[in-house]
């Protein structure tokens, strides 16, 4: 499937749902926990505030904001026509009046993500509300092509890169900000259009949090969540890494971690539930006397969908029902705070396969540690 | 200019209480209570995304770094800030910010911070509130902020009342400003030199800018290169791809929270007659900006100065904006803007040229505007012009 065949899905959606019509938003943020609708249906990563217009006949149109990012957005775009624009609403407008689209019998992907403001006005423009179907990117998109897959083992070979960094240049002395500002440039150069970097560091933490400016020291425990994003593809793996060798109890509750990890793969092959998966990681820390720190804020979530194309099947928590599908993509992370070692990190981007879940890693996550 | 946004911004924040001490905000604060008493608001609720933000961290210091904040300020009383973060994230949130009582505004955490903290104005007939940012606000948690506040308050768009943050600088603001200048500046000439003497590759330059400023605790850094020779600009490719000149691109960086952006020409031998004419029209512009002229004067001056050549594509039919809190302040300098320039304003002048014959060009500089003249704080690095 490539991303004309979901535009070809897209029409046929229209069809069966007698809509006119469909108009799919961008607000111009690549947010790597959702699908970005104009990506998925035009394969262009916006600048600016932008929209793909898709008509029941299959015709298409891509309108991007600021109009000098026209000629890339064309050069790049699936869609029949592109349009550059300083005004979203004003050229969406006329857009919307060649695919003979009126507000009523169009639904619209996105438009919720806008600035109330400039939503107002589109929908002033198209003569009214549209009908919302802001699962329809996301849902078309929800297994990934080979080309994405393709794109997503190469973000994540520049992820184990940057983490290989991460341990050449971590040394007592620097500031959070320097080693992620290292990191960053250091993957941007293999190729990373964007990254999800959080990385701090605390003899004991409470949660990964943005680098800031704590100078690292011994003792110090580095977490990491390395999220390159490689032709839209977003992956991750979180870290942790010791400045000098770990307390025993780290060493103890990291091998609960990997453990949750194991449980997970094995658990989330193709025909599982997400809340099966989630349980059966869960009990692992139950087992070990630590049920009562499944649940906020000991962690967050065990894992969870990465955008851009698509954030299905969303975060992997015990509440989720969704139905796993081969060619998935998501990131498994039994991340959590225990009381005598702080909050760990160890998460992989992982494919579902029909025997489990296939970790894009080559080397999995462990208790790295950096001579002091 | 408008440039990729990056999912996360990663570098240094915190609040730097050394450059930016408590009575600093007591005195942009007293400034708003009095545009409240002026207009009958009970508070002003000031909203910003990682995007933009100016507002709301003029009045707070709170920068998002992901999705959203909003300071709720009461005319008499303790304010609250919200953020779009869990819980486990506040600790390191209420490091960002002077305000001492920080929620999360996630999810079920909604309810509890932000419709109990108007239970003070409980029993009185509907208060009006001010709101800035809220245009930039998502409709689904626009709708949230409604029907919290039910009939008990009415909101009023204080946007286009006060300004804020003002477009004249305050003096720690200036400071600050003229550090991130200093960065720009610095970095835009490695943006240069890595071209010139190094890797010939418009990408690698970049990124070895980026990475001068990144390591020099930029809490944002924006590129943008041109891959055919000045007459398109590109966000990050990927492709490090040797490029024969001239070299165009541009950078912008933040640092404590404010802006500072510079264009980059570098032509392979003698400059173009367009890096000439634009070199001497930014050297017109300078002198002519004082405070009380017009933007859109300043924008025809611009346009006279470049004549017989058109404003390069690019730049949207503008020749610069403010800057500061947000890359791209008020007052925007296009074709019959009537906006004055004011005394200590800061701006960035941009101007350039795409000729297939005279050749392509950006270039810009970093203005404050003073009574006694003109002080130029950053500006595109220069080559010499025979």
């Amino acid at each position: 499937m490539t991303k004309n065949a979901r535009l070809a899905e897209a029409t046929q959606y229209l069809h069966d749902h007698a809509l006119e019509g469909v108009i799919a938003f961008s607000n111009g943020l690549n947010n790597f926990l959702e699908a970005n609708a104009i990506y998925v249906f035009s394969g262009v990563r916006p600048v600016g505030e932008s929209a793909v217009v898709l008509d029941r006949d299959g015709r298409s149109t891509l309108i991007v904001t600021p109009a000098w990012d026209a000629e890339r957005a064309a050069a790049l775009s699936t869609t029949d026509h592109t349009i550059g624009a300083d005004d979203l609403a004003d050229a969406l407008k006329s857009a919307a009046g060649k695919h003979r689209l009126t507000g009523k019998r169009t639904a619209s992907v996105g438009l919720s993500l806008l600035g109330q403001a400039l939503a107002g006005r589109i929908v002033a423009a198209l003569g009214g509300p549209p009908q919302p179907a802001d699962d329809l990117a996301r849902d078309l998109a929800r297994v990934r092509t080979a080309d994405e897959l393709a794109a997503a083992e190469r973000a994540n070979w520049i992820a184990e890169r940057g983490y290989e960094r991460l341990l050449e240049y971590a040394r007592p002395g620097l500031r959070e900000f320097e080693l992620a500002a290292e990191l960053y440039c250091f993957m941007k150069q293999l190729g990373a259009e964007d990254n999800f970097l959080l990385l701090s560091a605390s003899q004991h933490n409470l949660a990964v949090r943005a680098a800031g400016e704590r100078i690292l020291d011994v003792g110090d425990i580095i977490l990491s969540e390395i999220t390159p994003c490689y032709r839209g593809q977003f992956v991750q793996i979180c870290r942790t890494t010791t400045i000098g060798e770990p307390s025993p109890a780290v060493c103890k509750n990291y091998a609960i971690l990997q453990d949750a990890m194991a449980e997970g793969l094995a658990a989330a092959r193709a025909g599982a539930r997400v809340a099966d998966v989630t349980r059966g990681m869960n009990a692992v820390f139950g087992k070990s006397g630590y049920a009562d720190y499944c649940r906020p804020p000991y962690m967050r979530v065990r894992g969870h969908g990465l955008g851009i194309t698509s954030d299905r099947p969303g975060d992997i928590i015990d509440r989720n029902e969704r139905v796993l599908e081969s060619g998935m993509m998501f990131v498994m992370h039994p991340n959590q705070y225990l009381p005598d070692s702080g909050y760990l990190m160890c998460g992989e981007s992982v494919e579902v396969t029909p025997t489990g879940a296939r970790a894009l890693s080559v080397r999995p996550a462990q208790l790295d540690v950096i001579a002091a | 200019m408008r440039t990729m946004q990056p999912c996360v911004t990663i570098g240094s924040y915190t609040w730097a209480q050394d450059r930016l001490p408590n009575d600093e905000f007591s005195l942009r604060l007293d400034e708003l209570r009095r545009a409240m008493v002026q207009h009958g608001w009970r508070g002003v609720l000031a909203y910003g995304d990682v995007r933009e933000h100016a507002a709301l961290a003029y009045l707070s210091n709170f920068i998002p770094r992901v999705r959203w904040g909003m300071a709720l300020l009461p005319r008499d009383g303790d304010a609250r800030l919200l953020c779009a973060m869990s819980t486990r994230d506040l600790p390191a949130m209420r490091t960002l910010t002077w305000i001492a009582d920080v929620r999360s505004g996630m999810g079920p955490e909604w309810d509890k911070a932000f419709d109990p903290w108007f239970e003070r104005f409980a029993g009185e007939p509907p208060v009006q509130f001010g709101t800035l940012g809220f245009d930039l606000m998502a409709p689904v948690l626009h709708d949230a902020v409604r029907r919290s506040l039910g009939e008990r308050l009415v909101l009023q768009r204080a946007d286009d009342v006060v300004a804020v943050p003002p477009q004249r600088k305050r003096p720690r603001e200036l400071t600050l400003l003229r550090a991130a200048c200093k960065l720009v500046q610095d970095a835009t000439q490695v943006f240069a030199d890595n071209w010139r003497q190094k890797s010939g590759e418009p990408e690698t330059a970049a990124l070895a800018a980026e990475r001068t400023a990144r390591s020099r605790a930029a809490q944002d850094v924006r590129t943008l290169v041109s891959l055919d020779g000045g007459r398109t600009l590109l966000p990050f490719q990927g492709r490090f791809e040797k490029k024969a000149g001239p070299l165009v691109g541009y950078l912008a960086v933040k640092l404590m929270g404010y802006w500072a952006d510079l264009f980059v020409t570098v032509d392979e031998g003698e400059p173009s007659p367009a890096r000439r004419r634009v070199e001497a029209a930014l050297d017109t512009l300078i002198a002519a900006m004082r405070p009380g002229l017009r933007a859109g004067e300043l924008h025809a001056k611009a346009l006279a100065a470049l004549a017989p050549w058109s404003l390069h594509p690019a730049l949207s039919q503008s020749v610069g904006h403010g800057i500061g809190l947000s890359l791209n302040e008020a007052p925007e300098l296009r074709a019959g803007a009537d906006a004055a320039l004011v005394e200590d304003g800061v701006y960035t002048v941009q101007l350039g040229v795409a000729d297939g014959v005279a050749g392509n060009v950006l270039l810009s500089t970093i203005v404050r505007t003073r009574a006694s003249g003109a002080e130029v704080l950053a500006r595109s690095p220069r080559i010499s012009l025979p």
